[in-house]
């Protein structure tokens, strides 16, 4: 795996770079040798947003505490199961916060998420789907979502971040749904030849 | 067999927001699952979470948090995966909410030529989830969607105004579309359907008999 991830970034500019690297590499030490020291490296980078991140989707303080508690457990406890298939660590993470979200602040399932890794995953070993330069990729994506128009920006933010549905961001805002849509659609489709081109 | 009809790009950016109601969140997931182009689609928006993850400002963490993170880490046991089980007919997403697959389903008339069976999700969802079967060439009378509304096909195949849909395609409607949906001849076509309100009737006896049907 770590021929994947040249580590001779080392100028200011590609910050995010090394971090992602590193972050790939924690995980791998986690998953391999249960390395504590390595889980709490990532909890100190990443602790803060995913807890920024629970904030925003309205759990309260000691709530937002629990659920980061809970993300890097269940980091501890599948990072062996981690593989670059799966996508950025970044991702990787967002994903597991976000199943945490839907199963203990809006009381529904994420089992639905859950079922279908084990799917996704031998689909894509069988196609031989790798991610290469996947430390560039969460880096690039951000940069893209800053240069969106303020307007696509602001409907991307409300629902990835603050967990809004279409229809509360429409009342939010104070637009109809079908403007929410397409400025959904429209931020896609800036979006999209960064993200078709992950592997 | 590839699917021809995929859920819109704003509901798989839903779906990895994380913002769907579970039972949208469990058509999605079961259709994912008998199409490889949306899980690729799906990986795609899961990255917007990650990239703006990554971005967010930090928050305050507290001082103990992570002595607490490293006790609880070693009192933790390592859970292996639980081999799958998932019934052939059914795919994984589904069969949690129809362990004893399609076979097991107990239809309640809705209808003529029309059954249905709701499927139980968690009490925080105010959407429901239901199976729908429309036997071999009957329709289903005209009706339009106070909501969203997403229908999976599991079984046969239907025919309505946007084409035909058959295994493994994704009819994603908003509340201004209208149809009548004909089942195709030969084999009753089973649906996997989320709504997050009534179905509204064109015809009045239909309206009349509505709560009678549970539609």
């Amino acid at each position: 795996m770590h021929g994947l991830f040249p580590s001779t970034s080392a100028n200011a500019k590609m910050t995010g770079v090394t971090i992602e690297v590193d972050l790939a590499d924690l995980i791998e030490r986690i998953g391999a040798a249960r390395d504590k020291a390595a889980l709490a490296q990532l909890f100190g980078i990443l602790a803060p947003k995913v807890k920024s991140m629970m904030l925003k989707r309205g759990a309260c303080n000691a709530l937002a505490d629990d659920l980061v508690q809970e993300t890097f457990l269940n980091v501890w406890r599948k990072a062996e199961l981690y593989t670059p298939e799966r996508g950025a660590v970044g991702t990787w993470i967002f994903t597991i916060a976000r199943n945490l979200l839907i199963d203990h602040l809006r009381k529904q399932s994420s089992r639905p998420y859950e079922d279908l890794e084990g799917i996704k995953l031998e689909s894509d070993l069988q196609l031989g789907i790798q991610l290469i330069e996947q430390k560039q990729v969460v880096e690039r994506v951000s940069q893209a979502i800053e240069t969106l128009s303020a307007d696509h920006r602001e409907v991307v933010r409300l629902s990835f971040m603050s967990e809004l549905p279409h229809a509360a961001i429409a009342k939010r805002i104070g637009i109809p749904l079908g403007t929410v849509k397409s400025r959904l659609r429209l931020a896609y489709d800036r979006l999209r030849p960064l993200l078709e081109d992950l592997h | 067999m590839n699917a021809v009809h995929h859920p819109d790009i704003t509901t798989l950016m839903a779906f990895s927001a994380g913002t769907l109601e579970e039972p949208f969140a469990v058509v999605v997931s079961t259709h994912i699952a008998m199409c490889p182009a949306c899980g690729e689609m799906v990986r795609r928006t899961d990255l917007i979470g990650g990239a703006l993850l990554s971005a967010e400002p930090e928050a305050a963490i507290d001082d103990r948090a992570l002595d607490r993170l490293l006790a609880a880490a070693d009192a933790l046991d390592i859970e292996r995966p639980e081999p799958r089980t998932a019934r052939p007919d059914v795919p994984a997403p589904l069969s949690r909410y129809l362990p004893g697959g399609l076979d097991s389903v107990r239809w309640k008339f809705s209808g003529p030529g029309v059954a249905t069976a709701d499927l139980k999700s968690s009490k925080g969802t105010k959407a429901r989830l239901l199976l729908l079967k429309v036997g071999a060439g009957r329709r289903v009378p005209e009706h339009g969607h106070g909501g969203h509304e997403l229908t999976l096909i599991l079984s046969g195949a239907y025919k309505d105004r946007f084409g035909t849909f058959a295994i493994g395609d994704l009819a994603d409607h908003d509340e201004d579309v209208e149809h009548q949906p004909i089942a195709e001849p030969g084999e009753d076509c089973i649906c996997l359907v989320a709504v997050d309100a009534r179905l509204t009737f064109r015809s009045r006896l239909i309206r009349t008999l509505q709560p009678l049907f549970g539609l």
